[in-house]
């Protein structure tokens, strides 16, 4: 309970600094941080294994987000952006009030759960999980992670007509 | 971690195959003379651990800078540094006063915080790596469970912090040298990891010091039982010698600090003590990459001839990594920079692919029962690619032969 204290306000901080930064580059550095404080939590609930995947996928992740971000947005977006904040925050604040009242629902309906000691699964076990119960998943994640690379790289492909490929 | 200080005779401590374990032992000792509680006792032992590892290898780092500029000056016919002490070995010395002594210049432009903490983001990572490999039979600072993953995790915070300090400097160069930087570490990390897969599924761990002390013996008596001198490992073990001199940034990969072109690349607007700590990061990073290439593939503390196990298991480790720091020397001074698209075409074209390669190889491997017979079978899975891959580089994408134009007529 003390990690889950000390570290949600944390992520919570940096999560709301990744939404709330103008600029790209810092909201992909909160981001980061937010995600690290994520790994950290698993770490103290002591699933080692999750908590250090968590880490190098996400934080290498942002890095190339902050590639494509860089890539993607051109510059001038910058400047308008504070406008543009300003219109969409009614619209923003409007869809993200449905997610904390589902959570209440879903807390405050289910039974209250102990566990008797946390589930210690070792690296083999979860590998065992992944790649035979839950293999449709991990499939359709595949496929979904696919397309939206191809999608990225064709949208930061600018259009040159005359260049050699 | 290490059996309590009582267990262990006092003769034991000086055994030299215990000896990287002294600090440790000692500070455990004194304190729990002194009475201290058990918790303040084993933090001030881990502490003394990995105090152990950062003297060690801040002074290897002090001393491969003098190193690197001795082999690479006799590889250019120089003489290299001489002036400073006896074969210029106070020059770490005289070069860190320098570095300490230089004015910190922060760009009007930069992001001043940012830029302050990038210096600091990449010298943790490597040092962070270097506690988690196994340095001899008995002395892994930090044993994890899933040691070669919090390797790799850690390893994600140089990538960005590389960014953060191209990035925060706030002025062209070392933006390029940013995005040079994360485009090849991203590209480059995909086969590292990959190469390194083969070992995890072929020794079915991820702890480092299983993954080494599974690499004991010897074939026929005396070609060691190293994941190199199998197929799938052998290309594998090049793979990720390639690949981690492309991770550590250097030469014939250091594009993203190409003094020739970007002047230093993200470093360009760092002076003084940070510019040294961007070394420091760099040079225990090659430690650390180094090191886990050594315990993936050459055997990491095991001797590499039959009967001389009565050497130190951590002598083997420093001979080996010293032999493969050299081969980063003497490839930086052999050959020319790559461009980026060379670069990046040969990750995703070449390395990938054959990195790939090796996994069902080395499936292939563990279930025909690692004998003749599996030899067989990789070894021609990996050999045909190989060629085919070399020759589509040389034929279609290495650049044509170069007419002189009044020399050929």
């Amino acid at each position: 309970m003390i990690p889950l204290l000390i570290l949600a306000p944390l992520i919570l901080l940096a999560a709301v600094g990744a939404v709330w930064k103008a600029r790209p580059v810092h909201a992909a550095l909160f981001l980061a941080l937010a995600l690290s404080f994520t790994a950290v939590l698993y770490l103290a609930l002591g699933a080692d294994f999750i908590g250090l995947v968590q880490f190098m996928v996400y934080v290498g992740a942002v890095a190339v987000l902050i590639v494509f971000s860089l890539l993607i947005i051109h510059r001038g977006d910058e400047s308008e952006e504070a406008a543009r904040r300003r219109r969409a925050l009614p619209l923003g604040l409007l869809c993200a009030l449905p997610v904390p009242v589902v959570i209440l629902a879903a807390v405050s309906r289910g039974a209250p759960t102990t566990v008797e000691g946390a589930p210690v699964l070792s690296v083999r076990q979860l590998g065992t999980l992944l790649f035979t119960t839950h293999a449709p998943a991990v499939i359709a994640v595949v496929v979904l992670l696919t397309a939206v690379m191809v999608g990225a790289a064709l949208l930061a492909r600018e259009p040159q007509p005359d260049r050699r490929p | 971690m290490t059996a309590s200080p009582a267990a262990v005779d006092a003769a034991g401590w000086f055994a030299p195959e215990q000896l990287p374990m002294l600090p440790q032992r000692l500070v455990e000792h004194l304190l729990s003379l002194t009475g201290a509680p058990e918790v303040l006792i084993s933090i001030a032992g881990i502490a003394a651990s990995a105090g152990t590892v950062l003297l060690v290898f801040s002074s290897a780092f002090a001393l491969l800078s003098l190193i690197e500029r001795k082999v690479l000056a006799r590889a250019q016919n120089r003489i290299g540094p001489n002036r400073a002490g006896w074969f210029g070995l106070l020059q770490p010395l005289a070069d860190g006063i320098k570095m300490l002594t230089k004015e910190d210049v922060v760009p009007d432009k930069a992001e001043k915080f940012l830029h302050f903490l990038a210096p600091v983001l990449i010298v943790l990572p490597a040092i962070l790596a270097l506690g988690v490999l196994p340095y001899g039979r008995d002395w892994t600072p930090l044993p994890l469970e899933a040691g070669l993953l919090f390797f790799f995790a850690i390893g994600a915070l140089t990538e960005l912090s590389v960014f953060i300090a191209g990035w925060a400097s706030g002025s062209k160069f070392p933006m390029l040298g940013a995005m040079r930087a994360i485009s090849q570490m991203v590209s480059y990390e995909l086969p590292l990891i990959l190469s390194a897969l083969g070992v995890v599924m072929v020794s079915g761990t991820l702890s480092l010091q299983e993954i080494a002390a599974q690499q004991s013996g010897f074939h026929f008596g005396f070609i060691p039982a190293w994941n190199l001198f199998t197929p799938w490992g052998l290309v594998a073990g090049l793979l990720f010698f390639i690949c981690s001199i492309a991770e550590a940034n250097r030469s014939p990969f250091d594009l993203p600090e190409g003094e020739s072109e970007i002047v230093a690349g993200h470093m360009t607007e760092y002076s003084g003590f940070k510019y040294a700590l961007f070394f420091m990061g760099e040079y225990l990073g090659l430690f650390a990459i180094a090191g886990l290439g050594i315990t993936l593939f050459l055997g990491g503390w095991q001797p590499p001839v039959p009967g001389l196990a009565y050497v130190p298991s951590w002598v083997w480790f420093a001979a080996k990594i010293s032999v493969v720091i050299f081969l980063y020397l003497w490839i930086r001074a052999s050959f020319p920079r790559l461009r980026i698209d060379q670069l990046m075409r040969f990750a995703w074209l070449c390395m990938i692919p054959m990195a790939l390669l090796t996994l069902p190889a080395a499936a292939i491997w563990h279930f025909t029962g690692r004998g003749a017979f599996s030899w067989l079978v990789t070894l021609p899975l990996l050999l045909v690619p190989w060629i085919i891959l070399g020759n589509v580089f040389n034929r279609r994408l290495a650049p044509g032969r170069r007419r002189y134009r009044f020399a050929d007529g």
